[in-house]
């Protein structure tokens, strides 16, 4: 493993998350787990697109697929490590939206979460307009209402990652 | 060489893999900014040159030929009736396969991964070592797919010369973000630029292939080109009678990784580097960007025209005649004075995917290495920081297995599943992915991958060849529990 996916076992860890990708699920999770965790601060380097899931980095899933395939063989070389103090902080406080118990319904809430948040922290659509975020997940076959994107809107603020 | 083609209206390059490239204005005009024109002094293969000393070739030649393959791909498309595409389409998915490199680091990934690397004190035990701490506090190096847009979107030159910033914009999409307003189909011609049939691939395995010299890159682009197909939905393809040409193309990726982009030679020199670097950034010495923050302020100035290979040659440089530190003095010299790290002890593993395994022998390595290397490196009193503990990447023929079940097909990560090559089944008109095809050999390989630990050291004692060959010895057994 190396520094930068160090840094990707521990963020999961640090939420209380297992490290799985075996399923469409599990790699959705992962995807929109760490797009969160770098909108709560913590700069793991990994740079997102838009597509059909909402954002989606390339360059994760190559080093997911690393670390699962040191973790197969009993190789964690994110053990003896910690995150420093300022970043296992801002994860803490965002350790309550992954509490869902089931992995459906944890991706379902981690791909609006994610997606709400990208459209409008790169100003493709005002958060105020909630409608035209409803509109455009639904351009993309997202089956999400626009009571789901406020939903989604309020949380974010409430976890401090979008301006209240 | 650049040509006029007589009536004014385009310039004609001839490349050496592609022959004739033609170009309109604008895109002699995008081809001739600084911006564009720093690409000339940036290798493609890095310090492949060490091992190979004619693979001195610029990512300014392989984005020509990216261009080039995209030049045709829109052409056979349009000439099949398969896509219609407008002029201003056709424009921009020109543009940005010509652009698509525009973001790269000096030396490549070399300079882009400085923020990703471990130092040997952080691998293995060391007494009296505290807790490790990874700071994520501060924005790393970023991607250079990132830095590409940063510079599409704000250099100045390359504004004008793409006609204006909301151009520029669209163009730094199309290797970027998906835009709801752009059509299907064209959506995905642009995907070819990053995909496993991809034309950045197909166009430096055949460019790295001939300047190193090293024949397994040589595949069938004529046949591959000639069979692409477009379906109804705008999904992107071969016709079946070029699954050998696919899987050839794949086989001669992967063969290609082995034997040019893992040489132990080039791996081992570009670790060093990486190390050197990473070692004056802790020392706040030379003005190396010391976080992510500054290399965005540095490629969207007018000093990105510096920001090429020399820009770390003049580093190491400079370390040599102005840096106190041992190991940074030993590091700059092996690399300046082409003297690699010794390869100590390699372990190739090839492992499977879809099973968990018992610790493999690299595995065993990098445990041991852990447990022992400290105590060696004292008993021959070299610097623990002149050994360099690493791996190559997990290297896969396909993005993923074949699936089994049906359920798995319908939970595939349709973007995962984008990038992979797709095929046309006679009497069908969408394509399945090649792994899915029962009797291709991806589908049987796909779930393989290849992996290579090495143990290297920095050594320049007047005893080298002796000590060498001692520590060669000494660390036989270590891929043994």
């Amino acid at each position: 493993m190396d520094r930068q996916q160090i840094g990707v076992k521990l963020t999961i860890d640090a939420l209380n998350l297992p490290f799985q990708i075996n399923s469409f699920e599990d790699r959705l999770i992962m995807q929109k787990t760490i797009y969160l965790a770098q909108a709560a601060g913590i700069n793991l380097g990994y740079y997102y697109h838009w597509y059909l899931h909402g954002p989606y980095s390339p360059s994760l899933t190559r080093d997911e697929f690393a670390i699962a395939t040191d973790i197969s063989v009993d190789l964690d070389e994110s053990e003896g490590w910690k995150l420093d103090d300022s970043s296992s902080h801002k994860l803490q406080k965002i350790r309550g939206i992954f509490t869902e118990n089931e992995r459906d319904e944890l991706a379902k809430k981690l791909e609006l979460l994610a997606s709400v948040h990208f459209l409008i922290d790169r100003k493709q659509v005002s958060e105020v307009d909630t409608s035209r975020i409803t509109s455009t997940l639904k351009r993309f076959n997202k089956d999400f209402s626009e009571k789901d994107v406020k939903g989604a809107l309020g949380e974010l603020k409430a976890y401090g990652l979008l301006q209240g | 060489m650049v040509s006029s083609k007589g009536d004014g209206a385009e310039k004609l390059v001839v490349d050496s893999i592609h022959g004739d490239i033609h170009l309109t204005n604008r895109e002699l005009e995008v081809i001739d900014t600084v911006s564009f024109q720093r690409l000339r002094h940036l290798k493609q293969l890095a310090m492949s040159q060490m091992a190979y000393p004619n693979a001195t070739h610029t990512r300014f030649a392989h984005s020509l030929g990216v261009f080039a393959i995209m030049a045709r791909i829109t052409r056979i498309a349009k000439a099949s009736g398969q896509i219609n595409l407008s002029p201003e389409q056709e424009e921009r998915l020109r543009l940005a396969a010509l652009l698509h490199d525009i973001g790269h680091y000096p030396y490549s990934h070399l300079m882009e991964q400085i923020d990703k690397i471990r130092l040997i004190k952080e691998q293995v035990e060391v007494p009296d070592a505290g807790e490790k701490t990874i700071d994520k506090s501060g924005a790393p190096y970023p991607e250079h797919d990132f830095v590409g847009t940063l510079i599409i979107t704000k250099q100045r030159d390359l504004i004008e010369a793409l006609g204006g910033k909301r151009r520029a914009k669209e163009i730094a999409n199309l290797f970027g973000p998906k835009r709801p307003t752009e059509s299907k189909k064209s959506l995905q011609l642009s995907k070819l630029v990053h995909s496993s049939l991809d034309m950045d691939r197909l166009d430096y395995l055949l460019r790295d292939s001939q300047a190193t010299g090293v024949p397994y890159g040589q595949i069938d682009i004529n046949y591959l080109l000639s069979n692409l197909r477009v379906s109804p939905s705008g999904a992107v393809g071969i016709s079946e009678k070029a699954i050998p040409a696919a899987e050839q193309f794949l086989i001669a990726r992967f063969f290609m990784h082995r034997t040019v982009y893992y040489h132990k030679t080039t791996f081992g020199m570009e670790e060093a580097c990486r190390q050197l670097i990473h070692r004056l950034r802790a020392q706040g010495k030379y003005e190396i960007p010391k976080d992510g923050k500054e290399i965005e302020e540095l490629v969207t100035s007018e000093a990105l025209g510096t920001f090429t290979d020399a820009y770390v040659d003049e580093i190491v440089h400079k370390a040599i005649i102005n840096n106190d530190d041992e190991v940074i003095q030993t590091l700059a010299k092996s690399i300046q004075k082409r003297r690699p790290p010794k390869l100590l002890k390699e372990v190739p593993v090839l492992g499977s995917v879809e099973q968990s395994h018992e610790p493999h022998k690299g595995t065993i390595l990098k445990q041991n290495c852990k447990h022992y290397l400290y105590n060696l490196a004292k008993d021959f009193n070299i610097p623990l920081e002149q050994f360099i503990l690493c791996e190559t990447p997990p290297l896969r023929l396909e993005r993923r297995g074949p699936l089994v079940f049906a359920e798995d097909a319908m939970k595939t990560n349709l973007e995962e599943e984008e990038e992979l090559i797709k095929v046309f089944v006679t009497g069908e008109d969408e394509p399945k992915s090649l792994v899915d095809i029962p009797y291709s050999l991806i589908s049987r390989c796909a779930g393989l991958f290849f992996q290579s630990y090495r143990l290297y050291v920095i050594y320049e004692g007047d005893d080298k060849n002796s000590v060498i060959s001692e520590l060669c010895n000494k660390v036989k057994g270590w891929d043994k529990a």
